[in-house]
């Protein structure tokens, strides 16, 4: 392969969330987290499923599922923890967790531009292996304008 | 010269630990900075003294009580952060603020090292109520900001409403049997 062509053809973490499989860009992606405790406190920001501790750090675990397929899933056990950047100009970045069943593979291909009638947070498809792959923009797939819903994430129900 | 040296190993100690005062409401454990919390009383000690008042802009207050000429809003702990609820035992009188809050029990005190700061991907109410987040023995707990219970224009419509069943009770008081 020439060297433009490889500087066209990116890396991507490959995950599966529900039982479709998404991409994030690699570059992002900081580790593949085995299962460890999740911890919960009361909130009202929504998507956050609570919260783990990794390498001493605190780290804010969304649970995209039902923005993505539409259900919860109970099958994600490991979490993906990728870099979410926050402001309009991305000043700053936290990492953020994704529920993941544990299935991440790393792959290499061209982005295509996302079809029209996409999300707005897939930022474009990949092609591997006869599949269409969304690629996921974190951003905006947690940002709140394109949640579901904007129930309260309670711990307990409110009364 | 040995107690000199085990008071500065001592400040040298209290200068990098925070206490904090861990309590529960509900199932949940929550901490607030020892610092911040003047008296805990139970609430059966209180109830003489509290004073019921009920605002519908306020509904997580629901009672008044007086301690050294200062009226204090008794908020509920349960209907502040939107948990199931309780019966509390116990009521937190908070210094400097004039703030008493319900819960069920107090775990324990524990001294601190660090309070991490809340992710920036809690955006809600949240960020009202927490100064930040502790790990303690493998468990993530918030720490209580203790002015985030009432805001200054939920203090102002309560002050108001205090103001009015005072005068109610002195017009009740002045009219003879």
């Amino acid at each position: 392969m020439s060297a433009p062509e490889n500087r066209a053809r990116k890396s991507w973490v490959l995950l599966h969330v529900g039982n479709r499989r998404f991409a994030l860009p690699a570059e992002s992606v900081m580790e593949l987290a085995p299962p460890v405790r999740l911890h919960n406190f009361p909130h009202t920001s929504s998507l956050i499923a609570g919260v783990i501790v990794r390498r001493g750090r605190i780290v804010p675990v969304y649970d995209v599922s039902p923005v993505l397929c539409g259900r919860e899933s109970s099958v994600h056990r490991f979490y993906l923890i990728a870099e979410r950047t926050f402001g309009t100009g991305n000043e700053t970045s936290e990492a953020s967790a994704i529920p993941v069943n544990g299935e991440c593979e790393l792959a290499t291909s061209e982005m295509q531009p996302p079809p029209e009638n996409a999300r707005p947070y897939f930022s474009g498809t990949l092609t591997i292996e006869n599949e269409n792959i969304d690629v996921l923009d974190l951003q905006k797939l947690v940002s709140a304008e394109h949640q579901n819903s904007s129930a309260t994430n309670q711990v307990e129900p409110r009364p | 010269m040995k107690i000199a040296t085990q008071d500065t190993a001592k400040s040298r100690r209290s200068r990098s630990t925070e206490a904090v005062i861990l309590f529960c409401i509900g199932t949940q454990t929550f901490a607030i900075a020892a610092d911040a919390v003047q008296e805990i009383r139970s609430t059966d000690s209180l109830a003489t003294a509290a004073i019921e008042m009920e605002l519908a802009e306020v509904p997580k207050v629901r009672h008044l009580v007086e301690r050294s000429h200062r009226t204090y809003y008794v908020v509920s702990g349960c209907a502040h952060f939107g948990l199931r609820v309780t019966r509390p035992t116990l009521v937190l009188i908070l210094r400097q603020i004039r703030t008493a809050v319900l819960v069920d029990s107090i775990e324990r005190m524990a001294d601190v090292s660090s309070v991490h700061a809340l992710p920036q991907a809690f955006q809600g109410e949240e960020r009202q109520w927490y100064r930040g987040l502790i790990y303690i023995e493998d468990r993530v707990i918030p720490v209580i900001k203790p002015d985030g219970f009432l805001t200054p224009e939920e203090f102002a419509r309560l002050d108001r409403a205090a103001k009015a069943i005072e005068s109610r009770h002195a017009l009740e008081g002045a009219v003879p049997a």
